[in-house]
C-alpha cells in the first residue's frame, strides 16, 4: 500500500470547514504557495496537527487513519480475546455460560412460577433467541465504556487512533457473540426449529446492531475520561434498558396505547427482527428495521465524530 | 526540505482546584461550595513557531516547568494544540518510555508484535525484524515466558531494541538515555547516531547539557512557554547556564546544619572559566577560578573556607581549601569574597555538584559554620582526563638505549 499524499489546498481547507461554537481556531491561514510546495516535495505522508474542529474533510482524514492502523486493531483485538481467557480453565466456554445461564434462570422462572406468554414456542428458545444478541450488545457497550480509562498508560504515551480501543471490545464481543451461536443451533436443533432462507436476514441486522454498539460505545466510553460517573451507570442503565426491551418478554405483550413511545427504543426493532427471522422463520418487518438503520448510522456519524473531539484533549484529563 | 513545522502553536492547560479551604457557613453550604471548584488557565506553550530541516539534529532545553515535554506530546499527537497547527513531513517515531506498552501476562513475543503495532510498524515488518530485535535485546532465553518474569533490565532492554528497530523519518528523543545501565547507555547513544547518520531528523529534549551539545547542530531554549534563544548548540546552552547562574546559593545542604545561627554565611559562590565569564560548563583540563562570598556576623579567627567537588553518587572527588598553603584566614564582620584559582582542573568529563564551606581551621571534616550545596558543575570534553584522580605530570623523549 503506497504512501498517502495529503494534497494540503488550503483554498478548499477554507471553503468546505465548518466549525462547532466555540472553537478555538487560527485565523486562516494566509494563502501562500510554500505551503504547497511543502506538500508536494516530499513524497511522504504529510499529517497535519490542529485543534480540533469538525468537518467531514476531517472525519474522512479520520477514517483514512484508523485504516493505516488496521494491522494494530487486529493485534490488539486478538489480544483482547486471548487475555480474556487465558489463565482460566473453562477458557471459551465462559461465552456461552453468561447467556446460557441466564436462559435457564429465565426460563425457569417464567415457565414453572410465572407464565409469560411466548408465542407458541418454547420459552427456553424464545428467550434464547433475544438474549443472544442482547448480550452482544450489552458487554460490548459495558467493556467499552472503561476502555480508554484503564488503558491510560497508552492513552498519555503512544499516539495511536483512540477509538481502536473501544472497538477492540466490541470486536472480543462479536467472537463472544459466535461462539455462543453455537449453543443457539443446539437449541433449535433440539426443538426442532426450522430456519428458512429468512435467517440470511441475520447478517444485516447484526450489522445494525454493532453500528449502535459502536455508538453507544464511542458516546460512553470519551465521556467516561471526563465524568467517571458514566462507568458506575452504565451496568444499571443497560439491566434497565433490558426491561424496556423486547427479550424475556414478547413485542406482542406490550399494550397498544404504550407501543408508540415503546418502539422509540432503538433497541427494539433490532431484537425483534432477530426473533422474527431466525425463530418464526418470516420477513424481517422492514420499516422498522430501515428506522433502526438511520438511526444507528446517524447516530455512529455523531459518536465518532464526539469522540474524536474529546480525543484531542483527552491524555491532559485522563 | 522542512520536516517539522510549529506554527504559532500554543497550548494551554485548564487546572481544576478543589475549592480547599471554604471555612464559615453551616456545613450545607460549604458542601455546595466545593461542588464548584474553581479553575485556572495555565499556558504552557505560548506562540511558538518554529521549523526543522531534513537530516538536522535540533536540542531543546530549558528548566523544568518551561515547556519541553508539552512540545514533544504535541508532536507525537498525544494531545492537539489549542491554537496554532503543526506540520509533520514523514513518519515520527519517539524513543520516549520505551516500555510502555507491554502487557505482563502476554510472553516476550506477543509483547513484541503488540508494541511493535503501538509503534506504527506493521505485522508484516515486525516479523522480518523479530530475530534482529530478541537478538539485540539479549533476550533469545526468554522470549516465550510472560514479560511479568523479567527483571527491569530485560524489560528496558527489550522496549527499546523494539523502537530501535523503527525506521523512522523524524526521532524523538526524551530522557531515555538517562536510565539504564552504561552498556544499554552505549547501545541507545550507537543507535541514535546510526539514524543521525542516516539522515534521520531528530528532536532532543533533555537536561544533560553535554549530550546536547555532542548530538545537537540546532538548540533552543524554552522559557516558561517561549523560545527565549535559538542558535547553535555552543551558544544557546552558554547562555542557558547564564541563566541559571543567577541563582545564588540554595537551601543548606543534607550535610550537618550547624548549631544556631552561623557566625558566618556564604553569599554566592561563582564558577568562573579562563575568560571570566560566569559559566558550569567546562572543559576538562581548563583552569578555573572559583569566587565565593561570604557575610561574616562576627570576626572570626583561623577559619578556613573549603569548596567541595562530590560526584552525583556522593563520592568526594576533589576539594579546594584556604588552609592547603597553610596560610591563616582571619575574617572581619561583614561581606567578603575569597576567590580560588585552578590552573588544571583535574575533573573527568561527568556532572558534580559544587558545595561551599566556613569551617574553623582545627574543627574536624563535617562539622563547620556554614555549609551550602552550590551548584552542579558540568565537565565537558577538554584534555583527557580519566580515573578519579588527575596527577599532574610531564613527559619527554628518553635518550640513548
Amino acid at each position: 500500500m503506497g504512501e498517502i499524499i495529503q494534497e494540503f489546498s488550503a483554498r478548499r481547507r477554507l471553503r468546505t470547514k465548518f466549525n462547532m461554537p466555540g472553537t478555538l481556531e487560527t485565523t486562516p491561514a494566509a494563502i501562500n504557495d510554500d505551503k504547497l510546495k511543502f506538500a508536494r516535495q516530499a513524497n511522504r505522508r504529510i499529517s497535519i496537527i490542529r485543534p480540533p474542529a469538525f468537518s467531514l474533510r476531517n472525519l474522512r482524514g479520520d477514517l483514512v487513519k484508523l485504516a493505516q492502523y488496521r494491522d494494530l486493531l487486529f493485534t490488539l483485538s486478538i489480544h483482547r480475546i486471548k487475555v480474556r481467557y487465558k489463565q482460566s480453565v473453562l477458557g471459551i466456554f465462559w461465552a456461552i455460560l453468561q447467556p446460557l445461564s441466564m436462559m435457564l434462570v429465565f426460563t425457569f422462572i417464567f415457565s414453572l412460577i410465572a407464565r409469560m406468554p411466548s408465542e407458541g414456542a418454547p420459552y427456553a428458545i424464545f428467550a434464547y433467541t433475544a438474549l443472544l444478541p442482547w448480550n452482544y450488545f450489552s458487554s460490548a457497550v459495558a467493556n467499552a465504556t472503561n476502555s480508554l480509562v484503564s488503558h491510560s498508560q497508552f492513552v498519555t504515551k503512544v499516539y495511536f487512533p483512540r477509538e481502536i480501543l473501544p472497538i477492540t471490545y466490541v470486536v472480543s464481543a462479536l467472537f463472544d457473540f459466535i461462539v455462543a451461536a453455537t449453543l443457539l443451533v443446539g437449541l433449535m436443533v433440539y426443538y426442532h426449529v426450522r430456519p428458512t432462507v429468512n435467517a440470511f436476514y441475520v447478517v444485516p441486522i447484526m450489522l445494525i446492531l454493532t453500528c449502535f454498539a459502536l455508538a453507544m460505545s464511542f458516546l460512553l466510553s470519551a465521556t467516561q475520561v471526563r465524568i467517571r460517573d458514566v462507568g458506575v451507570a452504565v451496568p444499571l442503565l443497560l439491566q434497565l434498558w433490558m426491561f424496556a426491551t423486547p427479550v424475556i418478554y414478547p413485542l406482542a405483550a406490550v399494550p397498544a396505547r404504550l407501543r408508540s413511545i415503546y418502539m422509540l427504543n432503538p433497541m427494539v426493532g433490532v431484537i425483534e427482527n432477530f426473533r422474527q427471522v431466525i425463530l418464526r422463520g418470516a420477513a424481517p418487518d422492514l420499516r422498522s428495521l430501515t428506522m433502526s438503520a438511520v438511526v444507528s448510522l446517524i447516530l455512529l456519524v455523531a459518536a465518532y465524530s464526539y469522540f474524536k473531539r474529546v480525543e484531542a484533549t483527552m491524555a491532559d484529563v485522563i | 526540505m522542512i520536516d517539522l513545522a510549529f506554527d504559532h502553536v500554543s497550548k494551554k492547560y485548564r487546572i481544576y482546584r478543589e475549592a480547599a479551604e471554604t471555612n464559615g457557613g453551616p456545613a450545607a453550604l460549604r458542601k455546595v461550595k466545593r461542588l464548584f471548584s474553581g479553575w485556572q488557565d495555565f499556558w504552557a506553550l505560548r506562540d511558538v513557531s518554529f521549523e526543522v530541516e531534513r537530516g538536522e539534529a535540533l536540542g531543546i532545553i530549558g528548566q523544568n516547568g518551561a515547556g519541553k515535554s508539552t512540545i514533544l506530546k504535541l508532536l507525537y499527537n498525544i494531545t492537539t494544540p489549542s491554537q496554532g497547527e503543526i506540520r509533520i513531513n514523514g513518519r515520527l517515531a519517539a524513543l520516549i518510555e520505551v516500555a510502555s506498552g507491554f502487557h505482563p501476562e502476554l510472553t516476550g513475543r506477543e509483547n513484541v508484535y503488540l508494541n511493535g503495532a503501538l509503534l506504527g510498524m506493521k505485522r508484516r515488518e515486525i516479523s522480518a525484524k523479530l530475530d534482529s530485535i530478541v537478538d539485540f535485546a539479549g533476550v533469545a532465553a526468554f522470549i516465550d515466558t510472560p514479560v511479568k518474569r523479567y527483571s527491569s533490565g530485560m524489560y528496558l532492554r527489550l522496549g527499546f531494541a523494539i523502537a530501535a528497530h523503527l525506521d523512522p523519518d523524524i526521532l524523538l528523543l526524551d530522557e531515555v538515555l538517562a536510565v539504564g545501565d552504561a552498556d544499554f547507555q552505549a547501545k541507545c547513544i550507537a543507535r541514535i547516531n546510526q539514524l543521525r547518520n542516516g539522515g534521520t531528523t531528530i528532536v532532543f529534549v533533555s537536561h544533560n547539557l553535554s549530550a546536547v551539545e555532542s548530538l545537537c547542530d540546532r538548540v533552543f531554549l524554552l522559557r516558561q512557554g517561549e523560545i527565549y534563544k535559538s542558535g547553535s548548540a555552543r551558544q544557546v546552552i552558554s547562555e542557558y547556564e547564564k541563566m541559571l547562574t543567577t541563582i545564588t546559593a540554595s537551601a543548606p545542604s543534607r550535610l550537618t546544619a550547624g548549631s544556631g545561627s552561623p557566625e558566618a554565611e556564604i553569599v554566592r559562590v561563582s564558577l568562573l572559566n579562563s575568560e571570566g565569564v560566569k559559566t558550569t560548563m567546562f572543559p576538562a583540563g581548563d583552569p578555573v577560578r572559583v569566587e565565593v562570598e561570604y557575610l561574616a556576623h562576627t570576626a572570626l579567627q583561623d577559619v578556613a573556607i573549603e569548596v567541595y567537588f562530590y560526584s552525583v553518587f556522593g563520592n568526594l572527588h576533589s576539594h579546594f581549601s584556604t588552609s592547603t598553603n597553610g596560610a591563616r584566614l582571619d575574617l572581619e564582620p561583614g561581606p567578603g569574597a575569597i576567590e580560588f584559582f585552578c590552573p588544571e582542573l583535574g575533573l573527568e568529563v561527568a556532572a558534580f555538584n559544587v558545595e561551599a564551606c566556613v569551617k574553623h581551621r582545627a574543627s574536624a571534616f563535617g562539622e563547620h559554620i556554614d555549609h551550602r550545596q552550590v551548584a552542579v558543575m558540568n565537565i565537558g570534553k577538554g584534555k583527557p582526563i580519566h580515573g578519579l584522580f588527575h596527577l599532574a605530570h610531564t613527559w619527554k623523549r628518553k635518550e640513548g638505549s
